[in-house]
């Protein structure tokens, strides 16, 4: 087995400045303590994966990057700022896709430039590009409710990405797909990724997906979350499903990962 | 927008005229009965002579209804116009929500039949006390139904607009206001039914025309057929109006989904 540095220390990171800093980061809901000094740094462009057992806290953890909710110690700073509310800088897809029942895939997906006029507003071109995308096309006047749950999910997926944010805050987007549109929005995002350089923090259960799209995995354990482990992956890009995990180095990091979550 | 089409298949289609038979039969049973038993005619009076009435007094019961259903739709257009702000200003304000709202519920349980009396005492005999009597009776379904719609949005789809850095004013007209809307269309549906019988009352305490008035005259002057036929004018037009805000209401398509 080749050995690798898969046990490098939480959050000893010489990045150039981080896009997003947490230090220290707790947070209770109640008595109920759901984050126990959480420490991270994801440096700028960097793409991150966050594996942890259900219930552990990793969509509180993106909501409290996304100033979404109060935290009670620690400090997270998102693009040099204090995270104190909400950025325009952040793009973020929540776990459940929140469509506007009322609104067709169109507006849906122009939902975030319509509520703030001030900012750039996609054209026709960049539209119709993200539906194609998304694998939506014929579809721009559906309503929700005429769509699936895996093409809702899409949607919201688009709603984050169109205003093409610094920041993108993914949460579980692509569980409820099935593997095929799974892979296509993979290599989808990698290419957005890629072509825009943003910073991406995407939380998922899928071990194998965090492998094929990260720079690195950062593991959290039962609740209260921690980041107890803090993975580089150093498989070579572009990545593709299918050839990346041939790469017998894919079958390492899995096999680290799976030990790691108690599934191998 | 989308319509959300009923099946008129051969199923409605049988189901309308079972119903249209059964009610052939029973107003067929009446005639025959009244006929048979030798009842009073200013008692009940066969379905015949009530639809003679309605021919006969057709000019009249038109006037006397259009009255009626003015008074009926200020009294609900008042209502809802009344009622949405209070709503609003009860969700939006705690201060509101604690002495605005448990007195509106108070007020609500006051029999509003009895207050007929004093509400012709200050608006008098005209338009107006009608017009205040429906009002009273639609304004508290529209106002509850209102604010149960606005409290039903979706916390996810709050902390989405968070998100998106919306403002107060675009997560109320774009998010609360339209997922509002299923819940208000029912709270309407509840409350024209309702400003129609406000105004009938209204008529009974004290008026000069109005199909309550009508019937008032009718039963005074022993006309028995001229009463059931305003009786069936006044459900015709509480069907009607009823079915007005059910259309209306088919533009807020996505209470369903
Ligand atoms: N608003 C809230 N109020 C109270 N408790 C909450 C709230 N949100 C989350 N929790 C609790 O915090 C814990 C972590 O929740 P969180 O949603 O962050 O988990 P998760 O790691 O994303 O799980 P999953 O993988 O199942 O999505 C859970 O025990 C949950 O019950
Ligand atoms: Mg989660």
């Amino acid at each position: 087995m080749v050995a690798l540095d898969m046990s490098r220390p939480v959050a000893v990171q010489a990045e150039s400045r981080p896009a997003i800093r947490i230090e220290g980061a707790c947070k209770w809901f109640g008595d109920l303590k759901v984050l126990d000094t959480v420490d991270a740094e994801i440096a700028d462009c960097e793409f991150v994966s966050i594996l942890g057992p259900s219930g552990c806290g990793k969509s509180t953890l993106l909501r409290l990057m996304a100033g979404l909710v109060p935290y009670e110690e620690g400090n997270i700073t998102l693009l040099d700022t204090p995270v104190e509310s909400p950025s325009g800088d952040v793009g973020f897809v929540f776990q459940t896709s929140n469509l506007l029942p009322w609104a067709n895939v169109r507006k849906n997906l122009l939902l975030a430039a319509e509520l703030d006029r001030k900012a750039s507003q996609p054209d026709e071109a960049a539209i119709v590009a993200m539906v194609e995308t998304l694998g939506l096309t014929g579809f721009e006047d559906s309503y929700p409710h005429e769509l699936s749950g895996g093409m809702r999910h899409r949607v919201a997926i688009g709603q984050a990405l169109i205003r093409s944010p610094r920041v993108l805050l993914m949460d579980e987007p692509f569980g409820a797909l099935d593997a095929l549109t799974r892979d296509h929005l993979n290599v989808e995002l990698l290419k957005i990724w890629q072509k825009e350089k943003k910073t991406v923090v995407l939380v998922t259960h899928s071990i194998a997906e965090s492998i094929l799209l990260s720079d690195r995995v950062l593991v959290m354990s039962e609740r209260p979350g921690r980041v107890i482990r803090d993975i580089r992956i150093d498989l070579p890009r572009p990545r593709h499903p299918s050839e990346t995990r041939k790469d017998p180095l894919f079958g390492e990091y899995a096999a680290e990962l799976g030990r790691l979550m108690g599934v191998a | 927008m989308k319509k959300v089409r009923k099946s008129n298949g051969p199923g409605a289609v049988r189901g309308f005229m079972e119903g249209a038979l059964f009610l052939a039969v029973l107003i067929g049973i009446w005639e025959i009965s009244i006929d048979l038993f030798e009842v009073k005619a200013y008692l009940l009076p066969p379905p015949s002579a009530i639809a003679a009435e309605l021919w006969v007094s057709r000019g009249e019961l038109f006037e006397h209804g259009i009255i009626t259903m003015g008074e009926v739709l200020w009294g609900f257009l008042l209502a809802v116009g009344l009622g949405i702000p209070v709503a609003a200003v009860i969700f939006f304000s705690s201060l509101a929500k604690r002495t605005l709202y448990p007195l509106m519920v108070a007020l609500q349980s006051i029999p509003k039949i009895g207050l007929a009396p004093i509400i012709v005492v200050w608006f008098g005999y005209g338009l107006s006390s009608k017009v205040v009597m429906a009002f009273l009776f639609a304004f508290f379904p529209v106002v509850i139904s209102t604010l149960g719609g606005l409290a039903s949005t979706p916390a996810n789809m709050e902390e989405h607009f968070r998100a998106l850095r919306a403002s107060a004013l675009q997560t109320f007209w774009r998010l609360r206001v339209p997922a509002a809307m299923p819940s208000f269309v029912d709270g309407c549906k509840v409350a024209m039914p309702l400003a129609v019988i406000g105004a009938i009352v209204g008529e009974f305490v004290g008026s000069n025309d109005g199909l309550g008035n009508l019937i008032l005259l009718a039963t005074g002057s022993s006309n028995t057929p001229l009463t059931f036929a305003a009786l069936l004018t006044v459900t015709i037009l509480s069907l009607g109006l009823f079915y007005i805000v059910e259309i209306l209401g088919r533009f807020v398509w996505w209470r369903s989904t």
